[in-house]
């Protein structure tokens, strides 16, 4: 008797143990790595009371998702996609759609899809951050005049020395365009011809002998720290890390700057679809949109995140203190009618054909 | 073999059948037992190696995918004269397939058609959209209404290259030439030709580094197989150390030492050898890539050669000495060609390997970072077209099993040595 009891109480307490962690099924998040995970993990998972989240880093694009869709054994759960990613992955079914009407709505009560400062491309994104490739020098290289903005970046003659740029063409073709005078609202409709293209081409000539590229995001911070180059693009994330965190002397010029879109998606098939539905609705809502900013200065897309940071400047959690952070934001009022929100939709359909020509152009 | 026949005849085993027989079933039954036993490895080899391999391989000329989307179409397309814009049947034709086709399996496609002409995604994405509402026929007016580019004749020479639903167009682009409309095989524009530039790029960096590294590699593993133990092994650790040590950390040190403003110019400037402006430039460069990966891959050179020359009898340059060769001579025509086996087993693993090599080249090569193998993994990962990833795959494959096959008729396969 007292025998088929305790098997009894043992069966409850395995049924009981064996419910919870049905309940709180652990999912798999993968972004990028190193202090941009870092951010989403603090702003997103560690303010997270479900299940257990494991983060894991990939290096970008969809050939893992497409082959673990396609091969119907589906391991990741939540990815960190790039707007061209975000579009063409959820054309391909290779993203779970989802319900729209179930994400937080801001304070005033706008939904989630009009608090987004871009059009919404489809019903799979979830709104994570704007990032932008911009230019930067360090102040000290420079003692009597200061470059200003992406002509200066492109005018080899008034400020001599080496320029950092990346290895392929996505914001290089644009920021040569706004180089060589074109305006801002008009840099897709020249890109569109293919006399547009060759312009681009044409004044990337003029820096190419005094490049120096870089394809991972660490470098071009390496190379103006070190004086190889006088100036380079980069991620800006990466450089507002460098003042904020190291304090190191580098100014960022925002005047031209590309700004790229981050989406968060969930993969098609995922089998804990209901608990990162639940962490993606966490994780899109403006509070932690905005506390991901504590961490690094990504720029949130929903507006209403803006004001939580406004309101609770100084924001950023610095080594030793606060600072404010909304003088290194991308896509801060202030510096938007000099910087280009980069149009995926162009890139889907040329970025292939523009990516041969890029290194074509590179390798002559 | 056929006395044994002729005298089993007679002979019975002890059960009363024929002795022969007997013997037959016995050695089948150790054949199945020995089939059994292998048969775990090769069901392993042929379902994780052999089969997505081959599937990969299939991917570069199968075009079915677009051809169960578009049928209607492709059973017109050939009727067209292709001289000006298609008629209303063509237009009606894909109006039909592109209403019918699965959301996914169009998007797919899309994207698919994309790489043959820019701007398909964006026409075919707008039009699935705008098409819901579209009241026809006459549907040719109404389409070039809903987007201007159906009015473009050169979307529709586009859909030429894709009608067989086995295809050598990846191939083609993989050499820088393509499909016209009429299946003309036609070069790609100027500006768009890259593929051929990174093919002799990455046999040049593969040869060259091949042949630094026999270079550096052979009077290495000579000075460590000849050095007395205790020192060839303080040696042979400064060989596998780097070995053992992480790819990155590799890359990064060389960075540290080679770049403009690294210790190696620096050093030099200080010495007054070189002054500030005339510093050299070896990273981020062809040269950069060549010195990376001649120091990552040596030891593959070193350990095969080095094994090699371990089992060479130190009597046979002696003998050769003393039938009146001078010590060079006796090296040439003695010791050069017992090392063989070893230089054939080096050059076979460093090329190889080198001729795949992306991420070294990626990092430290600057502008001439770019090799084929950076090509496969952007068209993996990026741009998703694998038919052209497995085209790429498939001609690498290809070259080394030539390589391969050469060298099995000239040095041959069996007296390689891989230590």
């Amino acid at each position: 008797m007292k025998k088929s009891m305790k098997v009894a109480a043992l069966t409850a307490v395995g049924a009981l143990a064996f419910g919870a962690s049905a309940a709180m099924a652990e999912i798999t998040v993968v972004s990028w790595g190193g202090a941009y995970s870092a951010s989403q993990q603090k702003a997103y998972s560690d303010t997270w009371t479900g299940g257990k989240v494991n983060w894991e880093s990939y290096n970008g694009g969809l050939g893992e998702v497409r082959a673990q869709v396609e091969a119907g054994s589906v391991q990741w759960d939540i990815v960190d996609v790039l707007p061209h990613e975000a579009r063409v992955g959820c054309d391909e079914g290779l993203f779970e759609e989802l319900p729209r009407d179930m994400f937080t709505k801001a304070a005033d009560g706008t939904s989630m899809d009009d608090d987004i400062m871009v059009d919404v491309p489809n019903a799979c994104v979830v709104p994570q951050i704007f990032w932008s490739y911009v230019p930067f020098y360090d102040k000290t290289q420079f003692p009597g005049a200061k470059p200003q903005g992406i002509e200066d970046f492109f005018d080899v003659v008034k400020f001599p020395g080496k320029r950092g740029i990346h290895t392929w063409a996505n914001a290089l073709i644009e920021m040569a365009l706004i180089a060589d005078g074109v305006a801002i609202k008009d840099v897709y409709s020249v890109m569109d011809t293919e006399a547009g293209i060759d312009r681009a081409f044409a004044k990337l000539d003029t820096i190419k002998d005094h490049a120096v590229f870089w394809s991972s995001g660490a470098k071009p911070l390496e190379f103006v720290k070190s004086g190889e180059v006088v100036m380079s693009l980069a991620y800006n994330g990466r450089i507002g890390a460098a003042i904020l965190g190291e304090g190191e002397p580098f100014v960022t010029m925002w005047d031209g700057q590309v700004i790229e879109e981050e989406w968060l998606v969930m993969v098609k098939g995922s089998e804990n679809y209901d608990e990162a539905l639940k962490f993606l609705i966490h994780a899109s809502a403006p509070e932690q949109q905005a506390g991901q900013a504590k961490y690094i200065n990504y720029g949130p897309m929903r507006k209403s995140a803006f004001d939580v940071i406004v309101a609770g400047e100084p924001w950023f959690i610095t080594p030793d203190g606060k600072a404010n952070i909304m003088e290194h934001m991308p896509n801060r009022p202030d510096i938007a009618a000099r910087s280009l929100y980069a149009d995926p939709v162009w890139w889907a359909d040329n970025g292939d054909e523009v990516a041969e020509r890029f290194t074509a152009w590179m390798s002559k | 073999m056929t006395t044994a026949t002729i005298t089993s005849e007679e002979l019975l085993a002890a059960d009363g059948t024929l002795l022969r027989i007997s013997l037959q079933r016995s050695l089948r039954r150790n054949k199945i037992r020995a089939a059994t036993l292998v048969a775990g490895p090769f069901l392993f080899l042929i379902l994780v190696f052999i089969i997505p391999i081959g599937d990969l391989l299939l991917r570069s000329i199968d075009d079915k995918q677009i051809n169960e989307v578009l049928p209607r179409t492709f059973a017109l397309y050939d009727e067209w004269d292709r001289k000006e814009l298609p008629g209303e049947a063509l237009y009606e034709a894909l109006f039909l397939d592109l209403t019918n086709a699965h959301k996914l399996a169009l998007g797919r496609s899309s994207t698919r058609m994309n790489y043959d002409k820019s701007g398909w995604r964006s026409l075919i994405k707008k039009s699935g959209r705008k098409f819901k509402k579209l009241e026809g026929p006459p549907y040719k007016e109404a389409m070039i209404k809903v987007d201007k580019r159906w009015g473009d004749i050169t979307f529709w020479y586009s859909l030429g290259s894709m009608i067989d639903p086995y295809t050598f167009g990846y191939y083609l682009n993989a050499i820088d030439y393509r499909y016209d409309a009429d299946k003309n095989v036609i070069h790609q524009p100027e500006n768009r030709s890259v593929y051929v530039l990174l093919w002799w790029r990455t046999l040049l960096v593969s040869f060259l580094v091949t042949g630094f590294c026999v270079l550096l590699g052979y009077p290495t593993a000579h000075l460590l197989a000849t050095l007395p133990l205790r020192t060839s092994n303080v040696l042979m650790i400064c060989v596998l150390m780097p070995f053992w040590t992480s790819l990155l950390v590799r890359i990064v040190a060389w960075m540290i030492m080679l770049q403009q403003q690294g210790v190696v110019n620096e050093l030099l400037v200080w010495s007054g050898i070189l002054d500030d402006d005339n510093r050299l430039s070896m990273m981020y460069n062809f040269t950069g890539t060549i010195i990376v990966m001649t120091q990552i891959l040596l030891p593959f050179m070193i350990l095969p050669i080095y094994s090699v020359m371990k089992g060479i009898s130190p009597n046979f340059m002696k003998a050769a000495q003393n039938l009146g060769a001078s010590p060079t001579l006796a090296f040439i025509r003695v010791y050069m060609p017992l090392t063989m086996p070893g230089i054939g087993a080096g050059v076979l693993l460093v090329f190889i390997v080198a001729i795949g090599y992306y991420i070294t080249p990626e990092l430290v090569g600057g502008k001439d970072g770019k090799l084929i193998g950076n090509l496969v993994a952007y068209h993996m990962r990026n741009s998703l077209n694998w038919g052209l990833a497995a085209a790429m795959g498939t001609i690498l494959l290809t070259g080394i099993l030539i390589l391969y096959w050469v060298y099995d008729k000239i040095v041959g396969i069996d007296n390689m040595k891989m230590g």
